[in-house]
């Protein structure tokens, strides 16, 4: 055999062996991943409402506990009203409610921004007025570490708690990241819609301004809804959707 | 022959300190600056750096014969290449939170010039046995130096050790605040570069005596 057949030939069983290999493991471990993957979701929405404290560590256990406990889902239609047949036509927007003492204290949406090098992923909270941010969390980005990556870091996150997603006016004025210069100058009417941003990491922010606002103007017949109180209190069979979207 | 004369566990401890990837070969650094700042993480990503480098080192120089010598570091970097991605789903499946914190440096494994380094240098002209506690060696002595510069980062820095606060509350109350500079990157930069210094001391620097 040729020296160079013999090269290919080699290179060949190598990539076959390694694929192999590859495959059985990912298939193999599948199940586990994704079952940890929805617990850390869960943990997410968890996190966006404060029930997740920093300092303690949790175990799976816990989470699906305490998110049995206080989250309850449900999916609305574009007009905002709760749905509750298994119609998936047209396509329904799902809100993780997070109820307290019967109430719902506030509502999670789910979002799914563009960011510089891929998806983000992570929950919004809302308070039940519709219009104050009770939390922000990520759970999936591939932002750089250190730059756009301190998108999952707390200090970023508690930023947007109080911040309000209207003006003054109660009109819906979303939310943007903007940087810290540029946030001195704002007029005060205008900060309580900004977030600071991250130093290095404009178009990270950029982005996820961007994919805030889309979603949130998606959601908007929903927030409206709560800022006129009409979905303070659910049909005892809203519940809808899986626990992880 | 005594044991700690043997070939293999010299080819354990030599890179343990004497030939230390990170304080005497300077490999490694950019992964060691990354996960250092708890402990936990540091451990795990020496872990899973150990096991990777002595998988390599055991698979490459179990094919060194036959491996064509044009195509050789390409079937080195799919050796590393498949055997990275493997340590990354297996901390997936079971911890997940970890692997999360590490992000992306578990994938750079692949990338990281020790791993390389060794299969080049040591792996295509040893057996495998002396191969295999070759890659051992480097992989403790490149953790050990990740866990000790993790130590010295998480108590200082946020008064913990592996998670649990060991700075009593009195402390707090007295004035003593955390070293917020140890948990950026450049605090692991000063503490490499200390314990490289300390170890040139102590060893009287043969090299460049």
């Amino acid at each position: 055999m040729s020296e160079n057949l013999k090269s290919i030939v080699f290179a060949l069983s190598t990539a076959v062996v390694c694929s192999l290999l590859l495959t059985v493991a990912a298939q193999g471990l599948n199940p586990l991943q994704r079952e940890n993957a929805a617990v850390d979701q869960q943990k997410n929405i968890l996190k966006s409402v404060g029930l997740i404290a920093a300092d303690r560590a949790y175990t799976a256990e816990d989470i699906k506990h305490l998110y049995a406990e206080n989250i309850r889902c449900i999916r609305v239609d574009e007009n905002g009203n709760v749905v509750t047949s298994d119609a998936a036509d047209p396509p329904l927007l799902p809100v993780y409610l997070y109820r307290k003492d019967g109430a719902v204290a506030a509502y999670i949406i789910p979002i799914d921004s563009r960011g510089l090098w891929g998806r983000i992923h992570g929950y919004l909270a809302l308070e039940a007025d519709g219009a104050t941010i009770a939390g922000f969390t990520v759970y999936k980005h591939s932002e750089t570490p250190g730059l756009g990556g301190e998108i999952e870091k707390r200090w970023f996150q508690d930023n947007f708690k109080g911040k309000k997603i209207v003006d003054r006016q109660g009109h819906f004025a979303a939310i943007s990241i903007v940087k810290q210069a540029k946030l001195d100058t704002l007029p005060a009417a205008e900060r309580i819609n900004a977030v600071d941003g991250i130093s290095g990491a404009t178009l990270t922010g950029r982005f996820l301004s961007a994919g805030l606002k889309d979603t949130l103007s998606e959601y908007e017949p929903v927030s409206i809804k709560f800022r006129t109180n009409r979905l303070l209190h659910l049909p005892a069979d809203a519940e809808r959707c899986e626990t992880t979207p | 022959m005594k044991f700690t004369k043997s070939k293999h566990f010299k080819a354990f401890s030599e890179p343990l300190i004497d030939n230390n990837p990170i304080s005497m070969q300077m490999l490694g650094i950019c992964s060691a600056l990354a996960v250092t700042v708890q402990l936990k993480t540091a451990i795990v990503m020496g872990l899973s750096l150990t096991v990777v480098l002595a998988f390599s080192n055991l698979t490459i120089s179990a094919l060194r014969r036959v491996i064509p010598r044009n195509i050789r570091m390409i079937v080195e970097l799919s050796v590393i290449a498949s055997l990275v991605i493997l340590a990354d789903e297996i901390l997936r499946a079971f911890l997940y939170d970890i692997s999360k914190q590490l992000s992306v440096f578990v994938g750079l494994i692949i990338t990281n010039c020790i791993v390389m380094g060794r299969a080049e240098t040591y792996a295509l002209g040893h057996p495998p046995g002396l191969s295999f506690m070759d890659g051992l060696g480097n992989g403790a002595g490149y953790g050990s130096v990740l866990v000790f510069v993790a130590f010295v980062r998480e108590l200082l820095g946020s008064g913990k050790f592996l998670g649990y606060s060991v700075v009593p509350d009195a402390f707090y109350q007295a004035g003593y605040q955390n070293m917020g500079f140890m948990l950026l990157a450049p605090a692991a930069f000063i503490i490499i570069g200390l314990m490289v210094w300390l170890q040139k001391t102590l060893s009287g620097d043969r090299d460049h005596g």
